[in-house]
């Protein structure tokens, strides 16, 4: 048994390095150079290109609700809160200009996005967080065994005919589950997206998006998103940097361009210098 | 305002402001910088005149920043007025860094804040001079912003 279980592995490493000769060597798995047929496979695939804006909200098939299935306890602290934006109390799911993260870059975000589809990944860019990034590596890697946590999680995808199929691990557990721009709570750990993203029509596509988190969901919360196509140049990226709204430009003492960090309220308005105090 | 060359110097008097104000607040100043727009009142909207101090073209939110005489029971100073979204978003509706110059004088609807500071969120304003009028439009195919 021993010996077979060597002799497996060995066989393995062999494939390994028949297998992806061009791929791996000693210095582990490599990002190969691409080849003048690897980008001929992907000019068939479906076009991505353009500048996409994010529509309206809506959900993803018969009987789902509209707020994620929250576990009862996770229910009560939705409502606190709910109920504190109502009063002008403001709780809100991108304190600190942290990155939203999954879902909220699909669900919730009033921002565009772009894909850019190259031979053995998918880089998604958002006009937010300082111009958003997340990498679908379709080059056939597996998730690592133990990502390190992040925002936007361990992407891999592959594409299922024209539906491009990612699957997304390896979140941070403050990472939120949001029910509206200012409400949400935190995945808590163990969190797992799925999404089917398609072209709906010419100039629109279609998010499918299935988010599992035993933690703090009774089931998974399934939802969609569509967004529209522009090609105007006016839709064009501009760079945007969250933090930079806390700063007004000024001159020092030297004449240096510099920030000066704006007053705010306790939700993040901006104040006046003299009226930084709270009435 | 954001430009190629070396930004125009804010008023002594603001910075002076600014300063002290600085000094203050930091104990309890939140980071927040992209947020909701609950501590504004949409009951309770307001319509006066103003003068542009400065159209902060700046992400997440553009501020637009301008001084005005008593109005309601506010004292005269200067307001900063948030606009809901950012140049990204803005520039997709038609305005520009340059659509309101520092002096322009403007009719302004704004919500104020319930706390009764002098801070608001800008819904639109009128360029007096020309009678052009800037809103918050949408962008073909998405959700207005709030």
């Amino acid at each position: 048994m021993r010996l077979s279980r060597h002799w497996i592995a060995l066989c393995a490493a062999g494939l390994a390095v028949t297998g992806s000769a061009r791929a791996d060597d000693d210095r582990g798995p490599v990002n190969r150079a691409p080849t003048a047929a690897d980008w001929a496979r992907i000019a068939t695939l479906p076009d991505l290109s353009g500048v996409w804006s994010p529509g309206p909200m809506d959900r993803f098939g018969p009987g789902s609700t509209t707020a994620p299935p929250w576990k009862p306890g996770q229910a009560a602290q939705i409502a606190a809160l709910e109920a504190l934006e109502k009063q002008g109390r403001p709780q809100n799911i991108y304190v600190n200009c942290l990155p939203e993260g999954l879902p909220s870059s699909v669900t919730q975000t009033l921002n565009s996005v772009e894909f850019l589809v190259t031979p053995g990944r998918v880089t998604v860019l958002g006009e937010f967080d300082g111009n958003r990034l997340r990498r679908i590596w379709t080059d056939g890697r597996p998730h690592p065994a133990d990502p390190d946590p992040t925002f936007s999680g361990d992407s891999i995808g592959h594409w299922d005919k024209d539906t491009l199929v990612v699957d997304t691990i390896g979140f941070l557990p403050q990472v939120f589950i949001p029910m509206s721009q200012g409400v949400g709570l935190p995945n808590d750990g163990d969190m797992h997206v799925e999404e089917r993203i398609a072209l709906a029509g010419p100039d629109t596509l279609q998010v499918d998006i299935v988010v599992h988190a035993p933690r703090v969901l009774t089931r998974p919360w399934h939802a969609r998103r569509l967004f529209t196509r522009h090609r105007e140049r006016t839709f064009d990226f501009v760079e945007s940097s969250c933090r930079q709204g806390d700063f007004l430009d000024d001159l020092d003492a030297h004449g240096n361009a510099i920030y000066l960090p704006v007053p705010k309220d306790d939700g993040g308005a901006r104040l006046p210098p003299d009226q930084a105090r709270s009435k | 305002m954001t430009s190629a060359t070396k930004p125009s110097p804010m008023p002594p008097r603001f910075r002076r402001l600014l300063a002290v104000a600085l000094v203050l607040a930091v104990p309890a100043m939140p980071l927040a910088a992209h947020h909701s727009f609950a501590m504004f009142d949409p009951g309770r909207p307001m319509t006066f005149q103003a003068t542009v101090k400065t159209l902060q073209w700046t992400a997440p939110h553009a501020i637009l920043w301008v001084q005005a005489g008593p109005v309601g029971g506010y004292d005269a100073g200067l307001w900063s007025l948030e606009l809901p979204t950012s140049p990204g978003n803005l520039s997709k509706m038609g305005w520009s860094r340059t659509v309101l110059k520092p002096g322009d004088k403007v009719v302004v609807d704004i919500n104020p804040m319930r706390d009764g500071r002098r801070a608001g969120q800008f819904k639109k304003a009128r360029i007096v001079a020309t009678g052009k009028v800037l809103g918050i439009g949408t962008i073909p195919g998405t959700q207005p912003p709030k």
